[in-house]
């Protein structure tokens, strides 16, 4: 090989580096980026909720605070701060950077529906302005980073099946339904 | 993935909104920028880290319109050199000797990332870096910017804040340089060719 376009080569391998890890935490950390979490009570139980100065950046069940840093950390790639305890106004605002701009539109219309309601995943594709788009709402919704605070249980299937949930499943989706005072026999409610 | 290019628009529209997809973007670049300049992972780490807190509270100064036409790997390039340079002048890098902490300094993970692109090995590699660590730090910093990060001459000569022309001629003499100092261990003829 020519010497010198060796040389250029053995030059270009010295710039293949990858950062550590900790760097990027550490510096959205110090800019006041850098997610926090805590334990959050539910009428599902225990939860835990992470935030950072954007909003709330995640809601999700786990076992112990490792298990949910894991759980984080694989969905977003960065790893959370463990705090005492949740931020006071918790649920104004949200960290929705996770998600298409169709999702947030899916998710934000979504927010609208009062407690103790429900709407379909229809009438929410109908809503954005995306009528015939109604799996795709489904699939938005099952991706909500932000469950109980951005209301997901609170949409159905037009025939009444309570659908998935994105957090714990059917089961927990009737459970939180019930809580909120939706009459929910064992698969369905009343859609109106 | 991210679009670099389009970038500056999105942090002039939504500063906090974007800056993690700017350390994501460029944070393997200039960690390995600042670990060809300081030669220690600590410090490489912490000059990092540093660059990016400085260019996000630039960032929040700004008008903008100015971050929305920023060049921003000249300039974040451009930060991480004057970070760098500030450690030197007030004495805090970390003291290396020019053996063993430079191979340590490699990334093990970027060789199984890339093994096509490794060429020359660890000891290889580390005396390179030793050898670019020896030269004058302008021929270093000239070459590291053109040849180790690939940014073009007229990066580079932002970066540095000087011409282009001026930038080519430090380049070749930084690569003249080196080249001088490896030619008995790479067994290279004495006498090369001009490098482009």
């Amino acid at each position: 090989m020519n010497m010198n376009r060796q040389l250029l080569q053995d030059l270009r391998t010295l710039g293949v580096v990858n950062a550590p890890a900790r760097l990027l935490e550490n510096i959205l950390d110090e800019v006041g980026l850098g997610d926090l979490y805590a334990p959050l009570d539910t009428p599902l139980g225990q939860v835990f909720v992470a935030w950072n100065k954007l909003g709330v950046s995640a809601v999700m069940m786990a076992a112990t605070p490792d298990d949910f840093e894991g759980r984080f950390s694989d969905r977003f790639s960065r790893r959370p701060r463990q705090a005492a305890r949740p931020p006071e106004n918790l649920g104004e605002r949200f960290d929705l950077r996770s998600v298409t701009d169709f999702e947030r539109a899916v998710l934000l219309k979504a927010r609208e529906i009062p407690k103790g309601e429900v709407r379909t995943y229809a009438w929410i594709a109908r809503q954005i302005g995306h009528p015939a788009a109604v799996r795709a709402v489904g699939s938005a919704l099952r991706k909500n980073p932000v469950p109980l605070l951005i209301p997901c249980h609170r949409v159905v299937r037009s025939d009444g099946h309570i659908g998935q949930y994105a957090l714990g499943g059917s089961d927990n989706k009737r459970a939180i339904l019930a809580y909120e005072g939706v009459p929910v026999d064992r698969t369905k409610v009343a859609v109106l | 993935m991210s679009d670099e290019h389009s970038l500056p628009g999105r942090l002039a529209a939504d500063l906090d909104g974007h800056f993690e997809e700017l350390v994501r973007t460029f944070q393997d670049r200039l960690y390995g920028f600042t670990l060809r300049l300081t030669s220690s992972p600590q410090d490489a780490e912490e000059s990092a880290q540093d660059t990016f807190v400085r260019a996000y509270r630039a960032l929040q100064r700004y008008p903008k319109e100015r971050i929305a036409t920023i060049k921003l790997k000249a300039w974040l390039y451009q930060i991480a050199l004057n970070v760098v340079r500030n450690r030197v002048r007030r004495g805090r890098l970390t003291q290396v000797t020019l053996d063993a902490p430079v191979s340590d300094s490699l990334a093990s993970d970027a060789r199984e990332d890339h093994p096509d692109q490794v060429v020359i090995g660890v000891e290889g590699q580390a005396r390179m870096a030793n050898a670019l660590q020896k030269l004058p730090e302008r021929y270093a910093t000239a070459v590291v910017l053109r040849h180790v990060q690939g940014l073009s001459y007229e990066e580079a000569g932002q970066v540095l804040g000087q011409p282009v022309g001026t930038t080519k001629s430090d380049v070749h003499r930084g690569l003249r340089l080196l080249r001088a100092a490896l030619e008995p261990e790479l067994e290279l003829d004495p006498v090369g060719e001009p490098i482009a």
